[in-house]
């Protein structure tokens, strides 16, 4: 072959890869205009939501679609895209569509406090519908959909923390069931007598960290600082918090739990110590609604008892709820509100309670919860009557930072670093910098 | 001199013996580091076999004490259930397309630019081959908002091309890889391929493509497994569930409040077969481009 009849071979090529890169970008952008154009043809008849969400044991795929249709067939003018996403990728790509203002949902759950500024202040919609707000539980309302002095969300569902235990090896082990009126001191000997270390089974887990529903049963004076978030002294290091703390360091001492590499290693996936609980390994664990129905349908033999505390003291409950908003970049922000009200409001809350396992957060629907007569359900619904720690927790945004400057004396304990009578020393010796974390934290996010 | 018969009882020459007692020595050597090499291999392999084990189990059976190597009764269902609750055909069969695409745009665009960097000179060369390859030093996590703002704009958010465009363009780490490849390539064959009347592009694709197969097999290679382990970015731009791919779909056994372990093994098993039939491929051009271009997994 000539060097020149090589040469229009070769450029012949070259034509054909640049034609075929001319034609794939063009075919790109004009599939992408179409869309923008579809879009925009089909806003003038309906309008096109996009719901982003996650399956979970409360509400399915199935059960979250349907109550969609139900939604459309009732609103003929708003379609629901639902987008149904992993658990695990959910927060990621929220803050992406929020850091860069553009693609986000209409109407998704706002369960990160960063996101807050995001979403849509709901109060003018609230009062133009003349929307009823005391359907929901009090305790959810303050503390779910409240920010800024505004309302940017309505609460979908309740869940709380509770003890679970194993009937089954509370019976092999000839141990009474905890009940209501249970102590701090009860829930350590009944973890000493169901642990059967022969056979790798543990009474309770450990617990993942302190100032929770269980602490604050310990007094008035256990938190993390003091109500007007101004002083950590007295609070942080008071009577009752070292009492707590020791109680805490008398449970890794008690041999009722796994230990501390055991706990990493087995509660994999942040999934707490539900998988070991499910195997029968332990007798009791600080659980929730959803591993409770995972309990339901496995067939498990276990009861419901709300956390321990100290006799004739007041009991709390670390209980939530989910809050959905609109963002505030919704170019539907009329349509979102249509349907952010139908889906957390009655009708949306009873159709997930009763296709799916959702605790309502309104009180009226949740009192018709389908296995209301279970003793499982009336366990948790006992539960939720406790005092809220998201009330105290709720008003102060600065708890988690200063509980995170704490860590080490929990550390300290889990793994033996320090005796119990060091304890009060080392709480005193965190007030300093605990405090200064308060004054920092106060700054950037207020009280 | 004769040779002894079977049955004789006299008469085995001692080089015959010893030749036996070489030879017994030797399958003896060999059968032992073949035993060694089982067990090592054995002991790689117990990952797998436990997710295969996990794969088989009921849900609570897999924490049970002490550990069960084999489930009490095999649940092959698991594989069927997997399947069924989330659709990992469709999502294979969407990781598969965009593979294709993407193997297309990197084998068209890698040895394009390398060979540029690698033969021409012309100004600013050092500067852009470095800002090329800083670019590897960027975590996708920073350029996540301004790409998905970007494809936003495009109108390209939920479809394919936020994941397949940018291969056009060439991955900076194959890039790199390909440079030096073709910079270990004597420049005597370019000349002799010029005087022989081949332009530049046929000097590229007559000439040194052939010659850069291991590190054209990397590149298919790793543009396989990295896009069909890629969670992030499929996770971001796609959002109708029947276009997720794989690792979307593996997330999705993984609840609110638990996982679901025996299902996610199940199809985590099933999703690895692909991979390990690439590597059955292409193990001979892989280990052999490891080899030449010093890479290690």
């Amino acid at each position: 072959m000539s060097n020149q009849r090589k040469c229009h071979k070769m450029q012949r090529w070259q034509m054909a890869i640049a034609f075929a890169l001319v034609f794939l970008f063009a075919v790109s952008f004009a599939f992408a205009a179409g869309q923008q154009e579809n879009q925009a043809a089909g806003a003038e008849e309906t309008v096109t939501l996009e719901w982003w969400t996650w399956d979970s044991e409360e509400y399915d795929e199935a059960s979250q679609r349907a109550m969609a249709k139900v939604f459309e067939e009732t609103h003929p003018d708003i379609k629901i895209n639902m987008i149904l996403m992993p658990v695990s990728g959910f927060e990621t790509k929220m803050t992406t569509a929020l850091g860069s203002g553009v693609g986000g949902p209409d109407v998704t759950f706002f369960s990160i406090a960063n996101w807050y500024p995001k979403a849509l202040p709901l109060d003018d919609l609230i009062e133009r519908d003349n929307f009823d707000t005391s359907i929901y539980y009090d305790a959810f309302w303050k503390t779910k959909t409240q920010f800024d002095g505004k309302t940017i969300g309505l609460p979908l569902g309740v869940g709380a923390q509770f003890i679970m235990y194993n009937k089954d090896l509370f019976d092999e082990a000839g141990v009474a069931y905890p009940e209501d009126d249970w102590t701090t001191a009860d829930y350590l000997e009944i973890a000493r007598k169901v642990a059967n270390p022969d056979k790798k089974i543990w009474g309770c887990e450990i617990l993942k960290r302190p100032f929770r529903a269980i602490w604050f049963n310990h007094g008035e004076d256990v938190r993390l600082y003091s109500p007007d978030s101004k002083v950590v002294e007295g609070y942080l290091n008071s009577p009752g918090s070292q009492q707590a703390y020791e109680w805490f360091y008398d449970l890794m001492r008690s041999g009722a739990t796994p230990s501390v590499s055991d706990m990493e290693t087995l509660s994999s996936e942040n999934t707490g110590p539900v998988d070991l609980f499910m195997a029968g390994r332990l007798g009791m664990a600080t659980l929730n609604q959803g591993h409770m129905l995972n309990a339901v349908k496995e067939g498990m033999n276990f009861g419901v008892v709300r956390e321990p505390g100290l006799e004739g003291g007041e009991r709390y409950v670390n209980a939530w709820s989910l809050m959905v908003s609109i963002w505030e970049g919704s170019e539907n922000p009329d349509e979102s509100w249509e349907f952010l009200k139908w889906y957390v409001g009655p009708e949306g809350q009873k159709f997930l309670m009763d296709n799916a396992n959702l605790f309502p957060s309104i009180g009226s629907v949740a009192k018709q919860y389908k296995d209301a007569d279970k003793d499982y359900v009336q366990g948790f619904l006992k539960v939720l009557e406790d005092t809220n720690v998201a009330i105290w927790r709720g008003t102060h945004p600065s708890g988690s930072k200063v509980e995170s400057g704490i860590k080490d004396l929990w550390d300290k304990i889990q793994l033996n670093l320090i005796s119990r009578s060091d304890i009060k020393a080392e709480l005193d010796a965190l007030v300093p910098a605990a405090q200064l974390t308060l004054e920092e934290a106060k700054k950037t996010l207020g009280k | 001199m004769s040779i002894p018969l079977k049955g004789q009882n006299k008469g085995i020459s001692p080089v015959f013996n010893k030749r036996i007692t070489v030879n017994i020595k030797h399958v003896i050597k060999t059968l032992f580091i073949h035993l060694c090499m089982i067990l090592i291999a054995f002991f790689f392999l117990v990952p797998i076999l436990w997710m295969l084990s996990t794969a088989l189990k009921l849900r609570w059976e897999i924490f049970a004490w002490p550990p069960e190597w084999l489930p009490r009764e095999p649940h092959w269902e698991n594989f069927r259930e997997a399947f069924k609750r989330v659709p990992m055909w469709g999502y294979m069969w969407n990781t598969l397309r965009i593979i294709f695409f993407k193997v297309i745009g990197e084998l068209f665009a890698v040895p394009l630019v390398a060979y540029a960097f690698a033969r021409f000179r012309f100004p600013g060369k050092k500067v852009l081959f470095l800002l090329v390859i800083s670019t590897m030093m960027i975590p996708l996590q920073t350029k996540l908002i301004p790409l998905f703002s970007m494809y936003v704009r495009f109108g390209l958010i939920d479809s394919y091309w936020p994941l397949i465009l940018p291969a056009f363009t060439g991955t900076p780490f194959f890039i790199f890889l390909m440079v030096q490849y073709i910079k270990t390539m004597p420049r005597d064959l370019d000349d002799a391929a010029r005087i022989d009347g081949l332009n530049n592009y046929g000097i590229l694709y007559r000439i040194l493509i052939p010659l850069c197969v291991p590190a054209l097999t990397i590149t298919v290679t790793y543009t396989f497994l990295w896009t069909w382990n890629e969670f992030l970015q499929p996770l971001i731009y796609l959002n109708s569930y029947e276009k997720y791919t794989i690792q979307l779909g593996l997330e999705m056994f993984k609840g609110m409040w638990s996982v679901e372990w025996n299902l996610l093994m199940a199809a985590t098993l099933s999703t690895m077969l692909p991979v390990l039939v690439l590597y059955f491929f292409a193990q001979k051009k892989l280990i052999g481009g490891i080899a030449t271009l010093g890479l290690k997994g």
